[in-house]
């Protein structure tokens, strides 16, 4: 609709594909009991009571036995029902809330224990006011809403914006820069650094806002020196020049601002390069000024209650996690407390510091959705109980003890959307077509079965978006009264806030300051004194050209992929006849001249093979990549019936992804922040 | 001059994002493999120095449409009251001669064999949802002398080409190298 703040009334591909999601043949329509062996899919239709009942009197039986930290539910991203979960988990008394390592957290947590505000990037750059804008290992074109932040960038670009782009291809927005910087992925840290080496050692600092605002500087002045841009060369596989190139634009074009996205992030150095790149944006005084990256001052409109329940954290929560996401020292963080997906079910195999005994999947994929899938698809064989929530039938479902059907979105009428300054009831567009809850009626029906109704309004969703909306003043019914919602006025922007935004609290439980000495956290003594470095340092992927050179004879090519393409989103959306004739087989970018050098035709299916596993793929010439590296995408398994079109196995010979990368304990995990790489050596060859 | 509707494309703007293909066929309920508006890309350079530019194809209900005179049966029309190239698909018998014709493979056959393609949406008394609902504003729809005055301080110029396509192009854009 028109009035919608967010989009105007336009849509993206996937938003007009969803007439075939909704009425989609592959539709979970009402719960079942697996009735086959774990992974043979054979399934029969029960009751919700019969579900209800087996989840609650199962996941009691197993926390009388084992303790109520043997569940964990695994949440890759945040989703409008992540405080629902989170609330379950407390009220059961589990910590481990299964979150990925995969979104937006680890640059959260860089951006605040370096700069005080966790949003930096995702919400702070000022496109509007910037005169260089720099593209980060963000994919603004496919990977955020229509009216998001590439429209914002191209209106800039029409002002005479300048816009550099950082990515090993082409993408759509590297296709509209004034400056492509074709790095090899996954060593965007390393570039990082090389920079604060050219914009130190050149006087292209803001030195005022250094000594004023700077912690540490003096002792990052002398480590930085080991990283120049001679260093970065082969490790970035851009020449010196162009790293010197790249870092004076970046100091010199005033004001800029950075998007970056999770290419950058998604690596063993994940931390390093967050804190390189914020204190980038801190010393050439790009910070919360106008045209830099800015903490927004926010709109008039209320707080929505949130229903989390962290206020009953105690330090005995931290202690059970199973495998500690972020670092148990800073924990909880922005979710609350978490445990890394992928470690919650590896602990299944481990049994270290204690098995994972049930997990709950709601929207989420383990056997696609994190890397190692053969350790994961081995986990699921032997969990005790699993239980699947879906809107479709997915990937995971042939080892769920319980299948729960979901409505979707246009089928419930609850709760509402909440973006920006903007509130709106939801509205049901259909009656459900089948036999389906919402995600939110779920868990509230599901915590009475278990006995916490008390902390779940018995059972109510009318009386839970009541109480999200007492800040309002008004009720869910009133709010329906508001067809088109509510808008609220933003509060006038104010820049440099600095006082305010480097005492902010921290969300741990002591709720010390992110930044203790109420300055940008050059030297960061909160890291030191819990045993990491409290100044960025790099750390090589698990395998790449300058980490194991002995490993390139026989596979000589830098594998990455994409979470994201213009028709499909993580692992979804490949049943859509309207999407997947689109993009109809699973791919691989490859420069010609490298395909041609092993024989392979635009449009042949090869395999690629890492150490660690292999894929069969179809190879797509692409003009606009690195000849060392090919790029796939993230999520292959579904197939479309409506077409005609297979699924693919989710173990070698498949198309997924997360079985070519590195599950090795030491080498394939950031140490605070758990990010999981996603680049690895390949080899390309015809099928 | 006759009223002539035609499209706004603006190529800095267009980041291929596919919604105006989805909006086609979700709207217009196409079946599967026929596409009336397809966004394609144009590849020039040499790595690293490569350029990626998009381009919107469906019909550009030509000034002059080769369609026209090449069709044995007469079942295309260019309307006179706006412009719009429009298929009788009653009198169609499939021969593809419009097809070759066309400079720009407009032309889709589908199950039927019988010709369709985008007909601005003219008998649906709705804006095309291709244009409307374009996320970056790239495309546009409208009477061709409108845009290109609504446009004339962005560099606006209508596209070249012998069959006069109905097209009001704005940015940078290299269409020697498209591949049809």
């Amino acid at each position: 609709m028109k009035e919608a703040p967010t989009n105007k009334g336009t849509l993206c591909p996937k938003a007009f594909a969803s007439v075939q999601w909704v009425y989609s043949p592959q539709r979970l329509k009402y719960p079942l009991k697996r009735i086959g062996k774990k992974g043979e899919s054979k399934f029969e239709r029960i009751s919700w009571d019969e579900a209800l009942d087996t989840i609650a009197s199962r996941l009691s039986e197993l926390k009388e036995k084992h303790g109520p930290e043997s569940l964990a539910i695994l949440a890759p991203a945040r989703r409008s029902y992540c405080d629902y979960l989170q609330r379950f988990l407390i009220a059961h008394g589990s910590p481990n809330y299964g979150h990925s390592g995969l979104c937006f957290i680890q640059a959260a947590f860089g951006f605040a224990y370096t700069l005080g505000w966790p949003w930096l990037n995702r919400d702070g750059a000022d496109f509007e006011h910037a005169n260089l804008i720099v593209v980060w290992g963000a994919n603004p074109a496919y990977a955020a809403a229509p009216l998001g932040n590439l429209r914002r960038i191209l209106d800039a670009k029409k002002r005479g914006a300048r816009l550099m782009v950082i990515k090993p291809e082409m993408q759509p927005d590297a296709a509209k820069a004034d400056i492509w910087v074709p790095i090899r992925p996954g060593t965007d840290g390393a570039l990082a650094l090389a920079m604060l080496h050219v914009i130190i050692n050149e006087n292209l600092y803001d030195a005022d806002f250094v000594s004023r605002w700077c912690y540490g500087f003096d002792k990052l002045v002398p480590h930085i020196q080991k990283y120049n841009p001679e260093w970065a060369e082969p490790i970035t596989g851009l020449s010196a020049d162009q790293i010197r190139e790249v870092a004076r634009i970046y100091g010199t074009t005033k004001p800029a601002c950075i998007l970056a996205g999770n290419a950058f992030d998604q690596v063993a150095d994940s931390n390093n390069a967050v804190r390189a790149v914020a204190i980038l944006i801190a010393i050439t005084g790009n910070l919360d000024r106008p045209g830099g990256n800015i903490v927004p001052t926010g709109t008039t409109m209320p707080m929505v209650k949130s229903v989390h329940l962290r206020e009953r954290y105690t330090q005995d929560f931290v202690d059970r996690l199973v495998g500690p996401e972020i670092a148990s020292c800073f924990q909880p963080f922005m979710e609350g407390t978490s445990s890394a997906y992928y470690r919650c079910l590896d602990s299944v195999l481990t049994r270290k510091p204690y098995p994972i005994r049930a997990i709950i999947a709601p929207g989420t994929q383990p056997t696609v959705t994190t890397r190692g899938s053969k350790r994961v698809v081995e986990a699921l064989g032997k969990l005790e109980f699993f239980v699947v929530i879906d809107v479709m039938q997915n990937s995971s479902m042939p080892w769920a003890d319980i299948v729960v059907p979901v409505a979707t979105m246009y089928e419930c009428d609850h709760p509402f959307e909440v973006t920006g300054n903007w509130i709106m009831a939801r509205n049901k567009v259909i009656e459900p077509l089948g036999d389906y809850k919402s995600d939110y009626e779920f868990w509230l029906d599901l915590a009475v079965k278990m006995g916490y109704g008390k902390d779940f309004w018995d059972g109510s969703i009318e009386k839970c978006m009541n109480y999200q909306l007492e800040n309002f003043g008004i009720t869910i019914e009133e709010l329906r009264a508001h067809p088109t919602g509510i808008i609220y006025e933003p509060k006038p922007m104010v820049y440099e806030k600095y006082e305010k935004i480097f005492t902010t609290p921290s969300t741990r439980l002591s709720r010390a300051p992110y930044l203790p000495q109420g300055k940008v956290a050059i030297y960061n003594t909160t890291f030191e004194e819990n045993g990491f470095n409290p100044l960025p340092e790099w750390i090589e992927p698990p395998e790449s050209p300058t980490a194991t050179p002995e490993l390139l004879a026989k596979y000589p090519l830098v594998f990455f992929d994409a979470h994201t393409s213009d028709v499909y989103n993580a692992a979804w959306l490949r049943n859509l006849p309207y999407l997947r004739e689109i993009q109809p087989e699973p791919w691989v970018h490859i420069h010609p001249e490298t395909a041609k050098a092993r024989g392979i035709k635009n449009g042949d299916w090869v395999i690629v093979e890492s150490p660690h596993g292999w894929i069969k793929v179809k190879a797509l010439y692409f003009e606009g990549i690195r000849p060392d590296v090919v790029m796939g995408l993230h999520g292959w398994w579904q197939g479309c019936d409506d077409l005609g079109l297979p699924g693919y196995p989710i173990l070698d010979g498949g198309a997924n992804v997360n079985v070519l990368y590195s599950t090795d304990p030491d080498k394939a995990f950031d140490p605070m922040v758990t990010a999981m790489p996603k680049q690895t050596l390949v080899e390309v060859r015809k099928a | 001059m006759a009223k002539q509707y035609g499209f706004y494309f603006d190529a800095d703007r267009c980041i291929q994002c596919r919604a105006c293909e989805v909006a086609c066929k979700s709207v217009r309920d196409i079946e599967p493999g026929i596409n009336w508006m397809r966004v394609v890309e144009i590849w020039g350079g040499v790595y690293p120095n490569v350029t990626r530019d998009f381009f919107v194809l469906a019909c550009m209900h030509c000034g002059k449409p080769a369609c026209i005179e090449v069709c044995p049966t007469g079942a295309i029309s260019k309307r006179d009251e706006d412009g719009i190239v429009v298929v009788d698909r009653d009198k169609c018998n499939g021969c593809q001669e419009c097809l070759s014709a066309c400079p720009y493979g407009v032309p889709q056959f589908g199950d039927d064999g019988i010709m369709q393609m985008c007909d601005f949406c003219a008998d649906m008394n709705i804006e095309p949802p291709c244009a409307v609902c374009c996320p970056t504003e790239a495309l546009k729809f409208g009477n061709i002398d409108e845009l290109l005055e609504m446009a004339k301080g962005k560099g606006a110029r209508r596209m070249g080409g012998p069959t006069e396509p109905s097209v009001i192009i704005v940015g940078e854009l290299q269409l020697d190298n498209l591949v049809v």
